[in-house]
């Protein structure tokens, strides 16, 4: 009963959409009828009755090959306007048997294909994803498809979740660094150096310190400007540009600076956010939605 | 297993997918291809096999223009605008026609819609051709194949897989088929024939004429001539007598029917108070007109004649297995009132061919006042000659040919017998007459179905005493059998075990063929009309479709089964899927042990459920990787499993 109860959830939540191999088998079947009654040919009798008992158990197999799927969407990574991101999609299979030939159609027009999903397994599937705008957006109009077993009808199942995220304003602009070895004139001459550090590849080919780079270690010279503590400040009114490409600088400022670990504040006009304070992740959803 | 593993690794192209769906129906079609067309296949393929990359336009034009050329040989003759109604050149064509587009798009290696629909073609087209066990064995097999093909292209060509997916659905269908194959209403249309050559196989055995002479040579064989099934009962042995021909008239060396103006054609229906036995033919190609039916046939069968001498017949000569019903009354007399040209052709005798017997004959005329003491006196005077059963006499003087099989050679088979009682009986002056046909053998009877063999050819006597035909069989008069002929017939004999095994073959074939290949709406007719009589006979039929059902289910399952890699894996594979359901997911490239350790991390205070965890890891670590795989180790796993779902359910 239990299964009987599945079943029917399933074939109530399954889309079933005939295929031109469909309109094949239908064809076919005609066909075979016709030779079948006209000349009384057993054997095609049994050709046509086959058909017609394969295409018809095609039906609930397809069904529970796409029905037995979970779907449930998984949190996923940063969302930047226009830049594609990743939405995880978890696909489980509830039956002991396996599930093949899914598709899962989203964004419209792109697909993704997951050949075999085998029992009682889990699959995470990685959709890509743009979005056009920062802010709130939500990602639906997202199904399962699959057409097996024979492609003679095209089952789709909607995934009933949708994924709600937020796209945070596109990281563009002068880079930190780029921005402050414009303006290092504010911090002083790098002639005397305090140290050596390790060198990770960001650093000017002018810093490095080619005494140690002869004994065997890549080394850049540390200068005072950069050991003092002391915290960025980024003013949005000063900034030029337009407000989007303002908030698309600081969103960049404000990963190059969780990437250094460098401390910083953002002065918006109705809020201070500050690194120490808020988490980067709460400073860009305040980017995002100013 | 290697094979399964070959399968395993084996991972075609969608390409290849399909041209193993094009062998698959091909080779039906190949037997039916003429020299031309055959040539033009093999071409192609060679080009397939030797050729990688796509066909280039000139190539395709020549492969274009051979097919053409092919199909122009192939019909040379047979082709012309009134030939195009026959149905099996139309067909013909049609193949033909497809084979070149398929060929054409096949050699471009891109696989279009109509490349992936032709196979399905080509298995229709193939039914037009062949209707025998052979195909529908073949066809059933192909189904099969087309649907493991269909689906390993769905499943990426994973054979293994699409094998065991193909085989539930098969299974699926099963039972559909058959309820629909026995319910499906049909119409009583005759087989079409559209002049389609039908199976050029010649029956020897019984064939009108008499021969007397070395032509009579009887070479015993097994080469089925008829099947019959019967009703309800199979007569005894001494009464299958079926009849095929009359013959009348003595042509020294051999006997033949009466001339044409002498009309017998149709029978006259007579009354008894037997009941008519009914019985099913299969009669397999004579290329004759006679219908053989027991003795002594109740009504004509449907769309054949029945003369006055109860030898049926049709009207074109039997090219293709044919399939009647008749009713038959077992007795070995019937009435008729002989017309005179009859009564003549009966009593007819050249004294001076065999002045010995006519001799004798006339003794028993004068010395026998009543016909049927005469009957016996002869009968007696052939047992008195000592008279030799043997399958290969010396040749007789077909001048006297009744002296000298009676008084010279005295050997000879059922032939001889009959030819020289009749003979004799004329002279004695009663009417007689030869019968041809065969003397079915009941061992090669099993339950209700008899089969009739070439070797069952036979000949015996019908006398006419007191307004009836009476049945003599004359070969009964022989004292005893060469040693030759028992030598013979021993040898044929010796291997009872394979005959018997042959005769359920036989049987088998039989019902396959009744009841599948030629059932029609009179047997659906039959059939229910049976179960509305026979509530016991509904009951024993659903319990089989139970039972199909039931075995059907079971090799779903069977083939549903999900597979492991190893049995301790298998094992372990009920405590997975319980952790599954209640919601500890295995994550991505998380080994088994990862998977528990997790487990016991997430849920520290389920300390019996962990211990038997660690217990269960421990062990099927030790028997995947310390490579201890023993029946007890297995079985203690499967164990712990089952304390560790118990405890977890409770």
């Amino acid at each position: 009963m239990k299964s009987l109860h599945t079943y029917i959830q399933i074939h109530k939540t399954t889309k079933r959409h005939a295929t031109r191999f469909s309109i094949v088998v239908v064809v076919l079947l005609f066909g075979l009828f016709m030779e079948a009654y006209m000349h009384d040919f057993n054997l095609v009798y049994i050709t046509l009755f086959f058909v017609f008992s394969l295409a018809f158990s095609a039906g609930p197999i397809g069904l529970l090959n796409l029905g037995n799927l979970e779907a449930a969407f998984k949190p996923s990574g940063r969302f930047f306007a226009l830049q594609e991101g990743k939405i995880v999609l978890q696909l489980h299979n509830n039956s002991s048997t396996s599930s093949w030939s899914i598709t899962v159609h989203h964004n419209k027009k792109e697909v993704t294909l997951l050949p075999l999903l085998k029992g009682h397994a889990t699959a995470l599937l990685q959709l890509p994803f743009t979005p056009q705008k920062r802010g709130m957006f939500s990602y639906d109009a997202c199904y399962l498809q699959s057409k097996y077993p024979l492609s003679t009808v095209r089952f789709t199942r909607e995934i009933p979740s949708r994924y709600e995220g937020i796209a945070y304003p596109e990281p563009k602009g002068v880079s930190l660094h780029a921005f402050m070895q414009e303006n290092e004139t504010y911090y002083g001459e790098e002639k005397e150096f305090d140290g050596l550090r390790v060198y990770d590849g960001s650093q000017r080919l002018s810093h490095i310190h080619w005494a140690s780079v002869a004994k065997g270690e890549m080394a850049v010279k540390r200068f005072s400007k950069e050991t003092r503590t002391r915290t960025l400040d980024f003013v949005f009114e000063r900034m030029e540009g337009t407000v989007e490409e303002r908030l698309s600088q600081l969103c960049l400022w404000t990963l190059e600076c969780e990437k250094h670990h460098l401390s910083f504040s953002i002065h918006m006009p109705h809020k201070h956010l500050t690194s120490t304070k808020e988490s980067i992740d709460e400073i860009l959803v305040y980017l995002a939605n100013a | 297993m290697r094979f399964l593993s070959t399968l395993q690794t084996l991972k075609p192209s969608a390409l290849g997918l399909l041209d193993m769906a094009y062998i698959v129906v091909l080779l039906p079609l190949l037997l039916m291809l003429k020299v031309p067309m055959l040539l033009f296949v093999f071409v192609v393929l060679v080009l397939l096999v030797f050729k990688k990359e796509p066909a280039k336009p000139l190539q395709l034009f020549f492969v274009f223009f051979f097919g053409i050329l092919a199909i122009y040989l192939s019909l040379y003759g047979a082709f012309s605008f009134r030939g195009l109604s026959r149905l099996k050149l139309f067909i013909e064509l049609l193949v033909y026609v497809l084979l070149v587009v398929v060929s054409l798009q096949r050699l471009t290696q891109k696989v279009n819609f109509y490349l992936l629909l032709s196979p399905f073609l080509l298995l229709a087209l193939s039914l037009f051709f062949y209707h025998g066990m052979a195909m529908l064995v073949y066809v059933i097999v192909e189904i099969f194949m087309l649907l493991w093909l269909i689906l390993a292209h769905r499943m990426e060509g994973d054979l293994v897989e699409s094998f065991r997916s193909g085989m539930v659905m098969f299974m699926y269908s099963l039972p559909w088929v058959v309820v629909l194959f026995i319910f499906f209403p049909r119409i009583s249309f005759e087989h079409a024939t559209y002049g389609f050559k039908g199976e050029m196989e010649k029956r020897m055995g019984h064939d009108g004429v008499m021969y007397l002479d070395g032509n009579a040579e009887l070479v015993p064989s097994d080469r089925i001539v008829m099947e019959v099934g019967f009703d309800t009962q199979i007569p005894p042995s001494n009464a299958l007598y079926f009849r095929g021909s009359m013959l009348y008239v003595d042509k020294k060396d051999h006997w033949e029917p009466l001339p044409e103006f002498i009309q017998r054609k149709n029978a006259r229906p007579y009354t008894t108070q037997d009941t008519a036995l009914s019985y099913k033919v299969t009669l397999y190609p004579t290329q004759k007109r006679w219908l053989y039916m027991l003795d002594m046939p109740a009504e004509p069968i449907k769309n054949a004649m029945l003369d006055t001498d109860l030898i049926s017949t049709v009207k074109k000569e039997i090219k293709e297995p044919l399939h009647y019903a008749a009713r038959s009354h077992i007795r070995s007399t019937y009435t008729e009132v002989l017309d005179e040209p009859t009564l003549q052709a009966s009593t007819l005798f050249d004294k001076d061919q065999n002045p010995k017997s006519y001799r004798v004959a006339q003794d028993i005329k004068q010395n026998v006042a009543t016909q049927d003491k005469r009957l016996s006196a002869i009968l007696r005077f052939f047992k008195d000659q000592k008279l030799t059963y043997t399958l290969k006499p010396d040749a007789l003087d077909t001048n006297h040919s009744t002296d000298s099989f009676l008084f010279d050679k005295k050997r000879g088979y059922c032939v001889h017998f009959a030819s020289s009682f009749v003979t004799l009986a004329r002279m004695a002056g009663i009417p007689a007459r030869v019968v041809t046909g065969y003397k079915a053998d009941l061992s090669n009877s099993l339950n209700l179905y008899l089969s009739v063999k070439e070797r069952d050819a036979h000949a015996w006597a019908e006398v006419y005493l007191d307004e009836h035909w009476v049945r003599v069989e004359t070969t009964a008069t022989a004292t005893g059998m060469d040693a030759q002929t028992q030598t013979v017939l021993a040898t044929q004999n010796k291997n009872e075990l394979l005959d018997t095994l042959n005769l359920y073959l036989l049987y088998a074939k039989y019902q396959v063929e009744t009841w599948i290949l030629h059932y029609s709406n009179l047997r659906q007719l039959q059939l229910l009309d049976y179960a509305k009589s026979n509530p016991k006979f509904i009951f024993v039929f659903l319990a089989s479709l139970l039972t199909l059902i039931l075995l059907t289910f079971m090799i779903i399952l069977y083939f549903r089964r999900p597979l492991y890699r190893s049995q301790h894996l298998a094992a372990l594979q009920p405590l997975l899927n319980l952790l599954q359901n209640k919601g500890h997911l295995r994550q991505s490239k998380e080994t088994l042990h990862q998977y528990f350790l997790r487990y016991s991390e997430e849920y520290p205070h389920l300390h019996q459920h962990i211990a038997l965890l660690k217990q269960i890891d421990a062990l099927y670590e030790q028997m995947t990787y310390a490579d201890q795989n023993h029946a007890t180790d297995l079985k203690k796993l499967k164990n712990l499993v089952r304390t560790f779902t118990k405890a977890k359910n409770d």
